[in-house]
């Protein structure tokens, strides 16, 4: 915190200002250290505010740090320089307030469906039948019904994201931070999968951090897309979306292509700067 | 049509005569040999002559006992070996300290024949059980204990972070995530060190003396009782076979989520 523990007790206004709930980045720095060669700049002077509720989208070319401030976020990795906090406590290290979603699953493959969403579940405080029926409720709201009792390997790669999408929401967080969840799916899953996200978020709103490099994509699901630069990763510009969310034909509106083409040229530059390998 | 889903009776026998045609091939020309008369059968005796060897070592008992005991000290030194080796091979992965610290050990001790501690070994423990299976033990390790230091520094990290992230602690990771992540590759691990626990099982006892199936073959080879050794060699290639193919079935059954058991 840059204001010491009596400013912060005493200045009740400040903590509006800043938005004590939600997720806070300020002055983040992080460098990080290969086993072999020199350490690299991978973010520097990050100061974000993801307000309660939020749908945020960070965007940028591959290597921009992206994924490396989403993993600072969920505290498995040590903040260095400067502070993350949520809801005003200092995050310092991972925890079901802030459950991640992976670009590849990372279901436990010698469990069920079932096994694998009970797993969080087994670390609350709640009855065995009551965490059952929260676990078959979840597997339910993403569609698995029916192959509770199956093992990852015999899933789709869909079936497996809406697996860990379940498991991830049962141990109902207050942010959900999702690492390109869709990027290892077919174009067609993942734009279902875009679709239900959205509505799981309508249903039951949460803090959402989502990482990704596509650029419709981001304008389709977040509120405000933060438009990271290329190594080392800086925020380039926030955008605000204000896009109607529940219209169905979004996509084939007008202003849904300008936001796309204001957002691409943000980021195409550091595109391009990451294909030169300025970046990664 | 109907062989492309179950294939029929014929089919099946006929997978199973070409999959055992080398070994049944290596009987006929054994029998032919020996028919030509082109060895004595003191230098090779007829495989009816060791059949006949193996039914009355059978019938006596003494196959049993024989038998039994090579594969209680194989199995006793290999369980411990298991025990031990993957215990300390999940310390090692998780604790780069100690993996610093052990490494030399591992790096001079798995390439090291150990039966050249065999004197040592006599020395200090006997010529019995204890004896031998330590030598066991001592051989079957390091597969092992190499199996599981490689597996569980294979896991992914994210696999570690989810379980993290869902209120996983740091001790509940070790038998809950990274145990049942890495046993893919610790069974490849067990199943190398079970042959050679049978091996040098047998290699001990042939040292040693003493009963077992080792023990019987030398004292019957010092009997120049050439059909008791060639019957030593078919009942302890019998033996290992049953080894192989039982760990087969237990990885099988072990991991029977993972997609390529």
């Amino acid at each position: 915190m840059l204001l010491n523990k009596q400013e912060r007790a005493g200045a009740g206004v400040w903590h509006e200002h800043t938005s004590m709930s939600g997720i806070v980045v300020e002055g983040l720095r992080h460098l990080y250290r290969p086993k072999r060669g020199a350490p690299v700049l991978a973010l520097e002077d990050v100061t974000l505010s993801v307000g309660d509720q939020e749908f945020i989208a960070l965007l940028g070319p591959s290597g921009c740090g992206k994924s490396t401030l989403l993993y600072l976020m969920g505290g498995f990795l040590p903040v260095e320089t400067g502070l993350i906090t949520m809801d005003g406590a200092p995050v310092a290290g991972p925890g079901p307030d802030r459950g991640v979603v992976f670009q590849h699953f990372a279901l436990f493959p010698w469990k069920t469906v079932l096994q694998n969403v009970l797993y969080g579940l087994e670390r609350q405080p709640l009855a065995r039948g009551e965490r059952e029926a929260r676990a078959l409720a979840f597997i339910k709201m993403v569609g698995l019904s029916g192959f509770e009792n199956n093992y990852p390997s015999q899933l789709s790669g869909g079936m497996k994201q809406r697996a860990a999408i379940a498991r991830t929401l049962a141990i109902d967080p207050k942010a959900l931070l999702m690492d390109e969840p869709f990027g290892a799916l077919d174009a067609q899953t993942r734009h279902l999968m875009q679709t239900e996200l959205l509505a799981i978020w309508r249903r039951s709103p949460k803090t959402v951090i989502f990482v990704t490099h596509d650029v419709q994509e981001a304008v389709y699901l977040a509120e405000r897309i933060v438009v990271m630069s290329a190594r080392p990763g800086r925020i380039k510009e926030i955008v605000t979306v204000g896009l109607d969310k529940a219209d169905p034909e979004l996509t084939r509106s007008s202003a849904f292509a300008q936001m796309s083409d204001h957002v691409w040229s943000l980021v195409r530059d550091e595109a391009i700067k990451a294909q030169a390998g300025v970046g990664p | 049509m109907a062989g492309l889903t179950t294939p029929s009776f014929a089919a099946r026998a006929g997978h199973l005569a070409l999959r055992w045609s080398l070994v049944v091939a290596l009987f006929v020309s054994w029998e032919l040999l020996t028919r030509s008369r082109t060895f004595t059968p003191f230098m090779l005796p007829s495989p009816q002559s060791v059949l006949e060897r193996i039914w009355r070592d059978g019938s006596s008992g003494d196959l049993f006992i024989n038998m039994a005991l090579t594969i209680y000290r194989a199995l006793a030194g290999f369980l411990i070996a298991a025990m031990l080796g993957v215990s300390i091979g999940l310390l090692m992965a998780r604790n780069a300290g100690l993996r610093w610290f052990l490494d030399p050990v591992i790096s001079v001790g798995f390439p090291m024949p150990k039966i050249t501690f065999l004197p040592v070994i006599v020395l200090w423990l006997g010529f019995y059980d204890t004896a031998k299976i330590s030598m066991v033990v001592f051989d079957a390790i390091f597969p092992i204990l190499t199996a599981t230091i490689a597996g569980v520094r294979s896991v992914e990290k994210e696999l570690i972070w989810s379980a993290r992230n869902l209120g996983a602690r740091e001790r509940d990771l070790l038998w809950q995530i990274l145990l049942p992540a890495a046993s893919p590759q610790i069974l490849t691990g067990l199943q190398v060190a079970l042959p050679i626990a049978l091996i040098v099982a047998v290699v001990a006892e042939m040292m040693m003396g003493g009963y077992g199936m080792g023990g019987a073959m030398i004292q019957a080879s010092r009997m120049a009782d050439s059909r008791g050794v060639f019957a030593g060699i078919l009942e302890i290639s019998i033996v290992g076979w049953i080894f192989v193919k039982a760990m087969v079935m237990l990885r099988a059954r072990l991991l029977f989520w993972h997609a390529q058991r």
